[in-house]
């Protein structure tokens, strides 16, 4: 990778190195979240090996799909050195638009109409998040704050307190069974990711991404367009956004206003445990995905192990823990380059 | 707070931001007044402020944190948590005294365990309260098991329905802290600081001021005055639920950034979060009793956060250029 990413460590004594050596290797993120979700997996595996199966773990990799689609959209976001906590509401507000316009109940129209309107509806509002970020300079978190609150408004108001149900055949039968006996969301994530790599790797626009989220200055210094890239970001997480719902929503029963409520949360969680930078320019598209497949497995793992209609309401504050220990962990043994480590966080 | 002098801002009108906010809050009610019969009457508008003192007094704390460039997510879960506590401790004891105890107390720990991640491994707020929003909010489910508790007693309820020369309890209370708040962060050196923290956070800690101890000093606060607004929120309602809070945060940090805080820190004060707040407030029950819609009242409430910072965003940069 051309990023800076090894660290110099200014440390010579026989003392630290093993410590040191250790911290290297943990400081490389995915490693330990590859650690940790390959204990947990045989931890629970070896209480019940159903557990190691091939349909749980399709079961959860469809879980993962919307999360890593959206996940790779708002990592960009992130590496810039913006946010965007708007996802969930949009999901809501597209899946009631898309639902709306397909449904047998509602307007009926073709997918052939419907699936590209909901994705440019989706990639419209993410430019207009964008502008008004870039062109209009309000900070993103207030943006999507305010987006956040205004589009699950105005999905309530859509639905007017009705869910909308009987979604085309064919498109519930594609999210269920898929192509080839592979779910379509899966494929449609690997689709996303493939495509998010080649971005941020082999086209230069992913490079001047993480240029203008190091230092927004010597980007501009160096000719980046600070506009064109923002609503880059975030036409793109908009458009994945509406990706996701149109590949998981049809899996439903229904369409309810209350769908992707926290789905932002769940994303910003992700990436930040997947060890991007929340200040920008830094991160990387493996770290995030595995935090999405851990992030999803703390669910049927605690079905799996069977904790009781109690530990069933406890669900949330382990999760809760986890991220916390993901992040708690993860400074703590990045500390000893804190010193070297920039600190004029914008 | 007029004697503030900026060392890096040139305005001339410093009062610029609570203007406008004022002259929108003055259109609101006058519209309003107008639509609604009788939404001006002194009687209404203090039924109706009954739902504003739990967030008025969230976001005191809110705004000393995003002066500081900082953000706390996790008030409302820290809410959530504290009810649990107060019904748990309610039901085990059957003493109010202690219950409120262990409310605050509960809401005190929350805050100083987000202080302590925050100011002694240097992580992020949004990290970290992120990750405590769902932690809290998660223990106060699995404490609670989705039970409710309820019947605290009159005596309870009315310190929240009660009230002391015609102003409700909870909102003398409001005031008093309000004005405490504003003394410390315009006249007190302590207060002088979390501007200076928020402007340039490296210069302050070369310049000797202790940041690590005032951060986790403000995010304490913050849960413990979380854990005070869940007390009244509980009083109010008679009841005490996990799912209490949900969705505070947001609103408290619109108010405070509506209020002419800045988000990246550095800039604000007391005075322009109350009248962010009151905006709020009055739009959304204008909305909510003209329309009677309450989906209508998020669009609103988000649309004018957007627009109210775009148009300062716009406004300002002509001025500087």
């Amino acid at each position: 990778m051309s990023r800076s990413q090894t660290p110099t460590i200014g440390h010579d004594s026989n003392t630290v190195r093993l410590s040191v050596r250790f911290a290297r290797l943990i400081r490389h993120r995915e490693v330990g979240l590859l650690l940790l979700i390959t204990l947990t997996s045989v931890v629970v595996g070896i209480k019940d090996i159903h557990f190691l199966s091939f349909e749980v773990w399709r079961d959860i990799l469809v879980r993962c799909a919307p999360t890593a689609i959206v996940a790779c959209g708002v990592m960009l976001v992130v590496v810039t050195g913006e946010i965007d906590i708007s996802v969930g509401s949009l999901m809501a507000l597209l899946a009631a638009v898309m639902g709306r316009m397909i449904s047998e109940n509602e307007l009926d129209l073709s997918c052939w109409i419907g699936i590209p309107a909901t994705l440019c509806l989706g990639t419209l509002i993410g430019v207009c998040t964008g502008s008004l970020v870039s062109l209009g300079r309000v900070p993103s978190i207030i943006v999507t704050l305010g987006l956040l609150t205004a589009l699950r408004g105005l999905t309530t108001l859509m639905m007017g307190g009705e869910n909308i149900d009987r979604l085309p055949e064919g498109l519930t039968q594609l999210a269920k069974q898929g192509l080839f006996g592979v779910p379509i969301s899966i494929l449609t994530a690997v689709g996303v990711i493939g495509l998010t790599s080649v971005l941020i790797h082999h086209i230069p626009l992913g490079r001047r991404l993480y240029a203008l989220g190091s230092s927004a200055e010597s980007a501009r210094m160096a000719g980046l367009s600070e506009v064109r890239l923002k609503l880059f970001v975030f036409g793109y997480t908009g458009f994945l956004t509406a990706l996701a719902t149109i590949v998981d929503v049809p899996r439903l029963p229904k369409i309810e206003s209350g769908i992707g409520s926290e789905f932002e949360l769940l994303v910003v969680t992700c990436v930040v445990v997947g060890g991007v930078a929340i200040s920008g320019g830094q991160g990387r598209l493996i770290g995030v995905l595995l935090a999405v497949v851990l992030m999803t497995m703390i669910r049927p793992v605690l079905t799996f192990i069977d904790i009781g209609e109690a530990g069933e309401k406890w669900t949330r504050a382990i999760q809760g823990m986890f991220i916390l220990l993901a992040v708690v962990t993860d400074s703590f043994f990045s500390r000893r380059q804190r010193g070297s480590e920039k600190e004029h966080a914008a | 707070m007029n004697s503030m002098h900026d060392a890096g801002s040139s305005r001339s009108f410093r009062w610029w931001h609570e203007t406008v906010i004022g002259a929108l809050l003055v259109i609101v009610l006058l519209v309003a007044g107008w639509l609604v019969p009788g939404f001006l009457k002194p009687q209404s508008q203090l039924l109706l402020s009954r739902q504003l003192w739990e967030f008025a007094i969230l976001a005191l704390g809110m705004t000393l944190i995003i002066i500081t460039g900082g953000i706390d997510l996790s008030v409302g879960s820290t809410m959530g948590l504290s009810a649990v506590a107060f019904g748990g401790v309610h039901a085990a004891s059957g003493s109010l005294v202690a219950a409120s105890l262990a409310c605050l107390a509960t809401g005190l720990c929350c805050g100083a365990v987000n202080g302590a991640l925050v100011s002694q491994l240097r992580l992020h707020p949004l990290i970290v309260t992120l990750a405590t929003f769902a932690a809290y909010r998660g223990i106060a489910e699995g404490w609670s098991q989705g039970h409710s508790y309820s019947r605290f007693g009159d005596d309870f309820s009315n310190l929240a329905r009660g009230s002391w020369l015609g102003v409700p309890l909870p909102g003398t209370f409001f005031f008093v802290m309000a004005i405490g708040f504003a003394v410390f962060l315009a006249k007190t050196p302590n207060g002088r600081f979390l501007h200076a923290i928020g402007h340039n956070e490296r210069a302050a800690k070369f310049s000797g001021i202790a940041v690590d101890r005032i951060r986790f000093w403000l995010y304490t606060m913050s849960g413990l005055l979380a854990g005070l607004a869940s007390l009244i929120y509980v009083a109010r309602f008679d009841t005490a639920k996990a799912d209490f809070g949900k969705g505070f945060e947001l609103d408290v940090i619109t108010a405070v950034v509506l209020g002419g805080t800045s988000i990246y820190g550095g800039r604000g004060n007391i005075l322009g979060t109350i009248l962010g707040l009151l905006l709020i407030h009055e739009t959304r029950m204008f909305v909510s009793r003209y329309w009677g819609s309450d989906e209508l009242r998020s669009i609103v409430i988000g649309c004018l956060l957007i627009v109210a910072v775009l148009a300062y965003q716009l406004v300002s940069r002509r001025r500087r250029s």
